[in-house]
């Protein structure tokens, strides 16, 4: 090489070095400042129950920042036997639930991915179509359906064969009937995956080798299937002792409390018990993060056995022959019960200018007149709007923050990435009740005014749904092959272009998944949102839960109606939106 | 001993009717192997699974060992795990909660023998397919042929009436299948276990078989030993499909006992007649191997009365290791030659082409 060609080649080299150092600059900047925000909104939850627990005064106290601890409520706690019971009840609810909803869930995912069942697609679509109907309104026209002296099976049973109060939905069975039906949805989604994944090679093998169907089943499918089965049966657990809806609504005339509306209970009434109410959140989230702790080892090990795969492979459906149409009839009515009652329920109820037993009378008289009157309110109109906003709002932020945090994750080399997903991952194991009530008391001592504003509840499910959303951008990252954004890099691209260029729209399928589970999810959701709610920020959820304690349930039937229908709306024209933009969803 | 008279199977989904096989029929001798061939989608994995019992056939009846196993007709369907039957999945299909070893003896399970028994049983198998010292190996920790011959081992150690495999080298590497093809072989001469393969790998057929069956579009076209259905295959199917294979179009002009002569746009050929009912006037294929023919630089004597000769035009022509690969057009088509490698390479330049008659076929035109 000639000297006077050096300088002139010298230059693009140097050019190409600041534009790296200042590229690395951006990443830099971007990793620290995500590690930081997640830092804060996982710690709150934590810090704060453990910290309330050890404190004998309330939070925005002066004392309550100082560094003096007591065990005092911790004894009190364990010496009442309230706490004992309610601890008896949680496991007794969870464990009924779980097996209840296992059960209904199990068959209905097995009859739609492995046997020949007719609408088996139909079937399965109308099981996660469930998930846009908001729980409470389950657990209310469940009530409406079920409960004792007003419950429309109650009045019919009464008229038709003169038996009074056959139902009583508020009784352990009910509480573990209505929130097994809510939770089948589920069941389905984590069963379903898995059967599908099932190699049917490894049964025939089985068949091949002379072994017959219940050898086949007991030795090959069943051990096979088991670590999906456990895990599925662990998820479903956590997700009841968690659960508040149906704890709140029925829990109280059956007599029957859990820790969720224990917590709810000493936090909601004058004066608060915060140290009882922070000394069960201890409680609750040591024994949910046990649980998953056993979960995700359960989950690793099921990996472990997917490492074989065949290329031929092709999934086997059993014949059922005759029986198809018996599990076809079986499907559609658990179908009915869990999709198509909650809505019947509340259509009817809504059109009703009194409560009163269907019958051609009561189809006669039926009327909008509690539409009207919903729309001639504007008290109404404020929780929509919040709802609308809140859900929007969350899933969009948190998809935002998920797709940097799977990037930084799966893409890049950064010390500490893995830290990233560790702390967004952790939120799941903090139940509803507890994160709302940990922002609110972090929010009481920090001088920053957003309690009873929108933004509180959006940080709070920013915490909540981070977990679920990861998972579905997660698994697009992976799909992604590092070359690419090496390639941008390369290339010379700065950072956040390529990022919002490049992995962006190739993430598109999981985070359009993943923008919809939250949006339906903080759109519906109601614990965190009751235990936040302020007159300015009560969202829809909260609304319909304000007429439930009003005995409102004609309007609260036609506000739910509107509520089903709004969030209807949006899924439909973002997904319409989404389409337009080129994206298929793959859900 | 393995006898599949007019076989049929059809999928019936909503929106179509796939006819995967029709009208098979095939018999497999006691001892030997007979190898199921033909292009992707063509039914052979169907025609297997029928016969172990794990589809249904919509047509036809099936005999192992004079025993009707199944027999659309009489309504008869014997089960899979009631034939005795030994199966080699293309996946392995080795199951990963078990080791190794209880893979193998989990094939001897329900038959009423002591654990000890089973253990001595499924090492001896093991040993067959020299696995005995991997035998503690959980399963998810194999490669792909130690799998393969777990799966082998799976298969034999109940002493089945038959084993079928699907193509059960399709998944290992270049190199490892070449050793495992012979290593079958071996094994099936050694145990003289009646089998039936699948495969779409023509070289694999080949060296593997007693018996070739080639099929196409769910039947099947031709069928016979190795050597006669590659050296004299009566189809252009078969033809092209069992290596590369030149074809000349042309009718049948003259005949001569076996000796044909085909006139066509590349003039007259004299090839062998492959198929007996060709009459005068017909249209026909000449195939001629790419290892057949010669190449020299100008017309002239080749010494023999019957040889056939071809002008055309050298284009390329590359090396290829054990020969020269060439390629020469002829009129509108393109000839492939495998020349000795010290041929002259120099491209673009008018040749000859010499093949003798008795290296030529002449073809039905399909
Ligand atoms: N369960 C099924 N439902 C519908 N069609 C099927 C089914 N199984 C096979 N087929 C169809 O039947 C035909 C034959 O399939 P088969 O698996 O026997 O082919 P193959 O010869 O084994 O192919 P390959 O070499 O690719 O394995 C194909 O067209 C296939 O699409
Ligand atoms: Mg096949």
């Amino acid at each position: 090489m000639s000297v006077a060609e050096a300088p002139g080649r010298a230059e693009p080299r140097e050019a190409a070095a600041s534009r790296l150092s200042r590229k690395i600059d951006w990443r830099v900047f971007a990793f620290v400042t995500l590690l930081l925000v997640l830092l804060y909104q996982v710690a709150i939850p934590f810090l704060m129950i453990v910290w309330t627990s050890l404190k004998t005064v309330r939070p925005g106290e002066p004392d309550f920042i100082t560094l003096t601890f007591s065990l005092s409520n911790y004894v009190r706690a364990f010496s009442s036997s309230s706490f004992w019971t309610a601890a008896w009840n949680t496991l007794l609810f969870a464990g009924a639930s779980t097996v209840v909803s296992f059960v209904l869930g199990a068959f209905i995912a097995w009859v739609v991915e492995r046997t020949n069942t007719p609408l088996a697609r139909f079937i399965g679509t109308m099981m996660v179509a469930r998930i846009i109907v908001p729980g409470i309104l389950i657990t209310v026209s469940w009530i409406l359906l079920a409960s004792p002296n007003i419950g429309i099976l109650n009045l019919v049973a009464r008229d038709l064969f003169g038996v009074r109060n056959f139902f009583n939905i508020y009784s352990f069975g009910g509480m573990v009937w209505v929130h097994s039906i809510e939770m089948v949805p589920l069941t389905y989604l984590l069963l379903s995956a898995s059967f599908q994944s099932m190699d049917p090679r490894l049964e025939e093998a089985s068949t091949m080798v002379g072994a017959n169907n219940w050898r086949t089943f007991r030795r090959i499918a069943m051990p096979l299937a088991m670590p999906a089965i456990g895990a599925a049966l662990l998820l479903l657990f956590v997700t009841t002792i968690e659960t508040f809806e149906v704890p709140l609504l029925m829990g109280g005339r059956a007599r029957f409390r859990v820790f969720t509306t224990e917590i709810f209970q000493t936090t909601s009434r004058t004066p608060v018990d915060w140290g009882l109410s922070s000394t069960y959140s201890v409680a609750l989230l040591a024994l949910s993060i046990l649980l998953l702790v056993i979960y995700f080892r359960l989950l690793r090990h099921g990996e472990s056995y997917q490492t074989i795969t065949g290329k031929d492979f092709r999934p086997r459906r059993i014949d059922l022959g005759r029986w198809r149409y018996f599990t076809c009839a079986l499907s559609l009515l658990l179908v009915f019960i869990i999709t198509g009652v909650p809505l019947l329920v509340m259509i009817y109820a809504s059109l009703l200018p009194n409560w009163q037993a269907p019958g051609i009378e009561t189809f006669k008289s039926m009327t909008f007149a509690n539409y009207d009157s919903l729309f001639s309110t504007p008290a109404v109109l404020m929780p929509m709007l919040n709802s609308t906003l809140v859900g929007i709002g969350t899933a969009t932020i948190v998809v935002l923050i998920v797709a940097m945090i799977s990037y930084f994750v799966h893409k890049t080399q950064f010390r500490g990435r893995r830290m990233l997903d560790y702390l967004a991952f952790a939120p799941i194991a903090i139940p509803s009740v507890i994160l709302g009530a940990t922002f609110l008391w972090f929010y009481l001592i920090l001088p920053v005014p957003i309690i009873g504003t929108l933004t509180i509840i959006g940080l709070a499910y920013l915490t909540k749904y981070m977990p679920f959303a990861l998972r579905f951008v997660s698994n697009s990252m992976m799909q992604i092959h590092r070359e690419l954004d090496e390639a941008a890099q390369v290339a010379g691209v700065p950072w956040h272009r390529n990022f919002f260029k490049v992995m962006l729209p190739l993430l598109k399928p999981g985070l359009l998944a993943a923008w919809f589970w939250v949006m339906v999810h903080a759109y519906r959701e109601l614990t965190v949102a009751l235990m936040l709610a302020r007159s300015q920020n009560r969202t829809a959820a909260v609304l319909i839960l304000d007429y439930w304690e009003q005995g409102s349930f004609l309007k609260l039937s036609a506000f739910g109606v509107i509520m089903f229908l709004a969030l209807l709306v949006i899924v439909v024209l973002s997904n319409m939106l989404g389409k337009r933009y080129g994206v298929r969803e793959q859900y | 001993m393995i006898s599949v008279a007019g076989l049929g199977k059809t999928f019936q989904s909503k929106s179509e009717t796939v006819h995967a096989i029709r009208d098979v029929s095939f018999e497999v001798a006691a001892g030997e192997i007979v190898t199921l061939l033909g292009p992707s989608g063509c039914g052979k994995t169907t025609t297997l699974r029928c016969v172990a019992g794990l589809e249904k056939p919509t047509a036809g009846s099936i005999f192992i060992n004079d025993r009707p196993v199944v027999d659309s007709k009489h309504d008869v369907f014997v089960p899979p795990h009631k034939r005795n039957l030994g199966m080699v999945f293309q996946s392995y299909a080795i199951w990963p909660h078990m080791n190794v070893l209880e893979n193998v003896a989990y094939a001897l399970e329900g038959r009423g023998m002591s654990k000890a028994d089973m253990r001595a049983e499924a090492m001896r198998a093991l040993d067959t397919v020299q696995m005995a010292h991997l035998s503690d190996r959980p399963a998810p920790r194999l490669s792909g042929g130690q799998q393969q011959r777990v799966a082998i081992a799976r298969a034999l150690v109940g002493r089945p009436q038959a084993l079928l495999f699907d193509e059960p080298l399709s998944n290992l590497d270049a190199k490892l299948r070449m050793e495992m093809r012979k290593e079958l072989r071996r094994l099936q001469l050694q145990i003289g276990l009646t089998s039936i393969y699948v495969t779409h790998d023509q070289s694999e057929a080949l060296a593997i078989s007693d018996w070739i069956i080639l099929m196409k579009d769910g039947q099947i076209v031709e069928r016979g030993r190795p050597v006669d259905i590659y050296c004299r295959p009566k189809k252009v199917f078969t033809a092209q499909f069992l290596g590369a294979t030149n074809l000349f179009p042309g009718t049948l002009v003259a005949l001569d006992g076996q000796r044909a002569r085909v006139q066509g746009p590349h003039g007259d050929l004299i090839g062998v007649l492959s198929d007996p009912e060709l009459r005068i006037g017909a249209p026909v294929q000449v195939s001629v191997r790419p290892e057949a023919i010669r190449m020299a630089s100008s017309l002239g004597g080749t010494g023999q009365a019957d040889a056939n000769q071809i002008a055309g035009r050298l284009e390329l022509a590359v090396f290829a290791g054990n020969a020269v690969e060439a390629d020469v057009r002829v009129g509108e088509a393109k000839v492939l030659c495998l020349l000795d490698h010290d041929a002259d390479l120099k491209a673009d330049r008018d040749v000859v082409l010499t093949f003798a008659a008795e290296d030529t076929l002449v073809l039905a035109n399909e």
